[in-house]
């Protein structure tokens, strides 16, 4: 056979081989096996550049000890690696005789006298080096080189189609894993459980697959970063159990990352103690965290002592020399960094996973964001809640008070006819037990009179003490805008709004005087009529809220609020006791609350009034004053 | 004399009122609703009208808006069973408010100054 000949043979056996769907260590063994026999050398090795170290690592070899696979040659380094570095193939006869030439025990390269070196070509720097070793001393020829060159461009196709398949396989591992991720992530509002599904993900050997996971976020006030939640074992021993045991886990991850019965075992662990005591300041220059959230990019650390960013003290409490920070960001604005490492295996920390860490930490911000924003809604609702209740247990209160003073005061004008007239009768009797002297009768009617008129004045102090209730919601007031309150009232309803169709119209005017109210009461009644709108537009319709000045009988300067619906106004039969605090309770406190709505605005010294429209709606008015009361009117 | 008109829906109040009043030396006319006042009204003008708030129909703060509107300067004296009404700023508009008592010492006091104040002024 001629010599093209066999090196057709080659390549075609090659190509096949290159082309079938063998995976790619296959592929390589295969590839040299052909390259042995049919060159009739007695060594074949391919070398290829491991992306994370930069080193060339021999993957597959025929002829060479077993040991030879322990080589990783840096670019540059013999005569493999000076093929690398130059991207030229390399022919010697006497190898060992070459000043690239660098001995290697574990190749016995003493058996060996020829060697042929050709890189395996795909952009510069290479991807690897393809050698071929002969004992007996030989040249080779410009054909086997040109052959060796074409096979590893054939190598160079296979490896794209590897790296390739590899990069297909991890990005769907990788949409697999974000998909259970949001989905854990979505179910739960807790914030700990959100973040805990997180950064035990970044823990997994799955999916981060980082060693240790550190959360940390930005306190605005006192802009520090506050360490708040660790993920990872507490020493070695412990790394190997909870490995041994995560491999016994197999199946959806969401199966067992939602499981919430596993937290006690991260919070108590010392990992997360150690970080929940951590805390760094948020300035510039100052320390990795800080530089993190201020760039708002993520750092991979592989030689901290060596970072002017990473002091003594931080590598010595974190006892890693490699790491990584990622930012956590939500609305372009920071909310904290995670920082991860690998204390136990060592394992460099690539791109990749950087990468891939920062995917996790775009879940991580929507779980603080989330939990910030429902921790907001639930605190609206608490508010509103006690409002509500604050309201329900002032109209009891207000109930029982109006009860006395109705009494009071059904029972005072009697009282006071009885007493006017004990005074009087007194009066007259002592007149006429004057003239009649010796009229021990009368003296003594006289008296009784007296007894009479004495007790009514203690029965008027006693009914002037009860009513004294009536002055019992003193008020707090100080200056304020009521186009605030009203503001601050609507936006407590703001979901309930939207939710019902509620069609909001305001109209709120420009520059009112200040009123003297108490801020708290008045928001109460405010509240109380926004509630009762609410109710009534519960098939969605118009709310109008309007605020002007107005004069009342041409004197009394007022500040008019008024609050309208088209809810289809109120039976006459409630509409008519609206007021009766009665009525209203016999609702379990969910009724109208009018009753301690006027009482409120009364001791404003203002007036409510409504007025109702069945079919309509209701429009209920507050009418605030400007002025205080003449003087004779304080008490 | 000074004539006062007395307007309360309770026949002992006004009874009482009248009797001590006029003991006192003024002249005094009843009426027991503010319906009834605003018609004797027509007829003749007191020089001091003494109103109760609390009245079924017409309440004695609407009875003094129709006074002032139609009358103009009668003082009155607003009356009622308990202080309630003072924080109503629409009450402010009377020339004195009295709670009722027993003891009619402050009320008649209080007529007492408004007729100085008028003498005076």
């Amino acid at each position: 056979m001629t010599e093209s000949s066999i090196g057709l043979e080659i390549l075609q056996e090659v190509t096949r081989i290159a082309n079938s769907t063998l995976d790619l260590d296959e592929t390589l063994e295969k590839i040299i096996q052909v390259i042995k026999n049919k060159m009739h050398v007695d060594a074949c090795a391919i070398y290829l550049i491991n992306e994370s170290d930069g080193l060339l690592h021999l993957k597959a070899s025929m002829g060479l000890p077993e040991d030879a696979e322990r080589i990783n040659l840096e670019i540059g380094q013999g005569v493999t690696g000076w093929v690398a570095k130059q991207g030229t193939s390399l022919a010697l006869s006497e190898a060992m005789q070459d000043p690239r030439f660098v001995y290697f025990p574990e190749i016995e390269e003493e058996k060996f006298n020829s060697m042929l070196s050709v890189p395996i070509l795909a952009d510069c720097p290479p991807l690897g080096v393809i050698n071929v070793h002969s004992i007996e001393k030989r040249m080779f020829r410009l054909e086997e080189t040109k052959v060796l060159e074409t096979i590893a461009g054939q190598v160079t196709g296979c490896l794209r189609n590897a790296i390739q398949f590899h990069q297909n396989q991890m990005m769907l591992k990788e949409t697999q894993i974000l998909y259970d991720i949001s989905l854990a992530v979505q179910s739960t509002l807790k914030l700990e459980h959100g973040l805990w599904v997180i950064l035990s993900a970044i823990t997994m050997g799955e999916a981060g697959g980082f060693n240790r996971a550190m959360l940390f976020t930005l306190n605005d006030k006192t802009q520090q970063l506050q360490g708040i939640m660790g993920m990872g074992p507490d020493s070695q021993e412990d790394a190997v159990r909870i490995w041994a045991e995560l491999d016994k886990k197999k199946g959806s991850l969401l199966q067992w990352v939602i499981k919430e019965t596993q937290r006690d075992l991260y919070r108590d662990s010392k990992f997360n103690n150690f970080v929940c005591g951590l805390s760094y300041p948020l300035n510039p220059d100052d320390n990795i965290l800080s530089e993190t959230v201020l760039q708002k990019k993520p750092f991979n650390i592989s030689r901290a002592k060596e970072h002017p960013l990473v002091n003594k003290e931080f590598i010595d409490a974190l006892g890693v020399d490699s790491f990584a920070t990622v930012p956590l960001i939500a609305h372009e604005e920071v909310l904290g960094v995670i920082l991860v490492d690998n204390r136990y295996d060592n394992k460099t920390i690539t791109e990749e996973n950087l990468r891939f860490l920062a995917r996790f930490t775009v879940y991580a911000s929507w779980v603080i964001e989330n939990s910030r924003l429902f921790s907001k809604l639930l605190d609206t609702n608490r508010e509103l809640l006690s409002m509500k209740e604050q309201l329900v247990q002032a109209e009891r209160l207000s109930a029982l008070g109006e009860m006395a003073a109705e009494v009071a005061h059904e029972i005072k004008n009697p009282l006071v006819s009885i007493g006017g007239f004990a005074r009087r009768l007194k009066d007259k009797m002592s007149h006429l037990a004057k003239n009649q002297e010796d009229n021990d009768d009368l003296k003594s009617a006289a008296n009784y009179s007296e007894i009479i008129s004495n007790e009514v004045d203690r029965l008027e102090r006693l009914l002037k003490n009860t009513l004294i209730y009536s002055k019992s919601g003193a008020l707090e007031t100080e200056e304020c805008q009521i186009n605030k309150l009203i503001e601050e009232s609507i936006y407590l309803f703001k979901a309930g709004f939207y939710e019902k169709n509620i069609n909001l119209v305001t109209h709120l005017a420009e520059n009112l005087p200040l009123l003297e109210l108490d801020q708290q009461k008045i928001k109460q009644v405010l509240i109380n009529l926004l509630y009762n709108s609410l109710e009534s537009l519960s098939l969605g319709g118009m709310l109008k809220i309007q605020t002007y000045q107005e004069e009342y009988a041409q004197k009394q300067k007022m500040i008019t609020v008024q609050v309208e619906d088209t809810g289809g106004g109120i039976a006459q039969e409630v509409f008519e006791n609206i007021f009766n605090p009665f009525f209203t309770t016999k609702h379990s406190g969910t009724g109208l609350g009018l009753s301690i709505c006027r009482k409120i605005i009364e001791n404003h010294g203002g007036n409510i009034r409504v007025e109702n429209q069945i079919g309509k709606g209701v429009t209920v008015y507050l009418h605030l004053p400007l002025q205080m009361g003449p003087d004779y009117y304080k008490n | 004399m000074e004539s006062i008109l007395v307007v309360d829906d309770e026949q002992n109040i006004r009874f009482l009122y009248k009797e001590e009043l006029e003991d006192d030396g003024y002249k005094v006319s009843v009426a027991a609703t503010g319906e009834e006042a605003l018609q004797q009204l027509e007829k003749s003008i007191p020089d001091l009208i003494i109103l109760d708030i609390k009245m079924p129909g017409m309440d004695g703060i609407e009875v003094m808006r129709k006074i002032k509107d139609k009358k103009g300067d009668i003082p009155i004296i607003l009356c009622s069973a308990y202080g309630r009404y003072k924080q109503d700023f629409r009450a402010w508009a009377s020339d004195a408010y009295v709670v009722k008592s027993a003891d009619l010492k402050e009320l008649k006091l209080t007529i007492k100054e408004i007729f100085n104040r008028r003498k005076a002024g």
